[in-house]
């Protein structure tokens, strides 16, 4: 995934509860719920930025060293990358 | 509740044995779009869709106990499914005006606990199932019970509870009058309760994204609501997210020994009075 990212409008649906994104698969019927990072990742996901871009942007939010960031952003990137609700241009 | 009267008019008549072409065997049912079949393993059967009503074929030679305890069981959470309310599998009481649901699998001890808050002074709301309609806003709005108490033996005797008849012959549980009486009238629901097992008495909250789950896994009343709305995923999700966002929710684990049932007991009753000043 080099390219900006972004997610598969046509593939989830999401909703906000408490400070949870949870999002449904609408492929497999299976929904996750996403906090902290992963939230904020997830959020980052607009077609704007690349993967660098989402590691300096929550680099910048969170005040951490990008490689810190970075091993969780890949992480989960594969995560949704794997469940193909991942797309880049 | 008028709309539940209305569409669980009852009449005899035959039930295909197939819908939508897909047979239904003994023993099963079945909800595809609005029409629903159930056959038992003896020679009854019951069809509902909505506007005509239940019919129900062998009625002669059936034990009218049999046909009571289908027609308050899963015939009932069929109709309300297929009419657009949330069945859940809950006993619930009632205290100032506001409904508390304890929910759990069969065996976690939903009715026990409601008869034994009953025997302690609150009102009975349902037993088994709850029907939740979804409000404008705030939370659902609980409809008032339909099935009568149920309880084995020594549910009853850990309760403290009278017995009064055997449900059936085969069936060995008793029916029981709560002996704080049962509200009759709509309330909006207060907690929606899990029944868990712990070493203490806790009451823990339950947030974000497990509270959506939390009423995706209600044994059977969620998959028959799911067969029952054939709503695409997306719109299921929308809905349940909708519903649990508005229900506050809890978990109680207690110790699940009839030794100490008593302090489960107590616990349950202090945090539902203890409720106003939370």
């Amino acid at each position: 995934m080099s390219g900006r990212l972004a997610k598969d409008a046509a593939r989830f649906v999401e909703t906000r509860i408490d400070d949870e994104a949870v999002v449904m698969n609408l492929d497999s019927g299976d929904f996750f719920s996403l906090q902290g990072t992963a939230r904020a990742v997830w959020e980052l996901l607009d077609g704007t930025r690349d993967r660098d871009g989402v590691v300096a942007d929550l680099a910048e939010r969170y005040g951490a060293p990008r490689e810190a960031i970075a091993a969780d952003v890949d992480a989960f990137l594969a995560e949704l990358g794997e469940s193909g609700l991942l797309v880049s241009d | 509740m008028a709309l539940m009267a209305r569409e669980t008019r009852v009449r005899e008549g035959a039930v295909a044995h197939d819908i939508d072409g897909v047979e239904v065997p003994a023993g099963a049912h079945c909800l595809a779009g609005d029409a629903f079949v159930m056959r038992g393993v003896d020679d009854l059967a019951f069809a509902y869709r909505p506007g005509e009503g239940i019919t129900i074929e062998g009625l002669p030679d059936a034990d009218p106990r049999h046909v009571q305890l289908w027609l308050h069981g899963t015939i009932y959470a069929a109709v309300a499914a297929l009419n657009g309310l949330f069945p859940l599998h809950a006993s619930a009481v009632a205290h100032e005006g506001r409904v508390y649901a304890f929910t759990g699998p069969t065996g976690a001890g939903k009715s026990t606990l409601v008869a034994a808050l009953a025997k302690a002074g609150f009102a009975q709301f349902c037993d088994d199932t709850l029907l939740l309609e979804l409000a404008a806003d705030g939370p659902p709005t609980c409809l008032p019970g339909h099935k009568r108490l149920k309880l084995w033996p020594e549910g009853a005797a850990l309760a403290g509870v009278r017995t009064g008849e055997l449900v059936a012959d085969d069936y060995a549980k008793h029916y029981v009058d709560p002996p704080a009486g049962v509200i009759a009238e709509p309330l909006p629901l207060a907690e929606l309760i899990f029944l868990e097992t712990g070493d203490g008495c806790a009451f823990v909250p339950i947030s974000g994204g497990e509270r959506i789950e939390r009423l995706q896994d209600d044994h059977y009343t969620a998959q028959l609501w799911l067969a029952a709305r054939r709503a695409a995923r997306a719109d299921r999700f929308a809905e349940l997210a909708a519903l649990a966002s508005r229900i506050t929710m809890r978990r109680f684990a207690r110790p699940f020994d009839p030794a100490r049932f008593a302090e489960g007991v107590a616990a349950a009753a202090d945090h539902i009075l203890g409720a106003e000043r939370r």
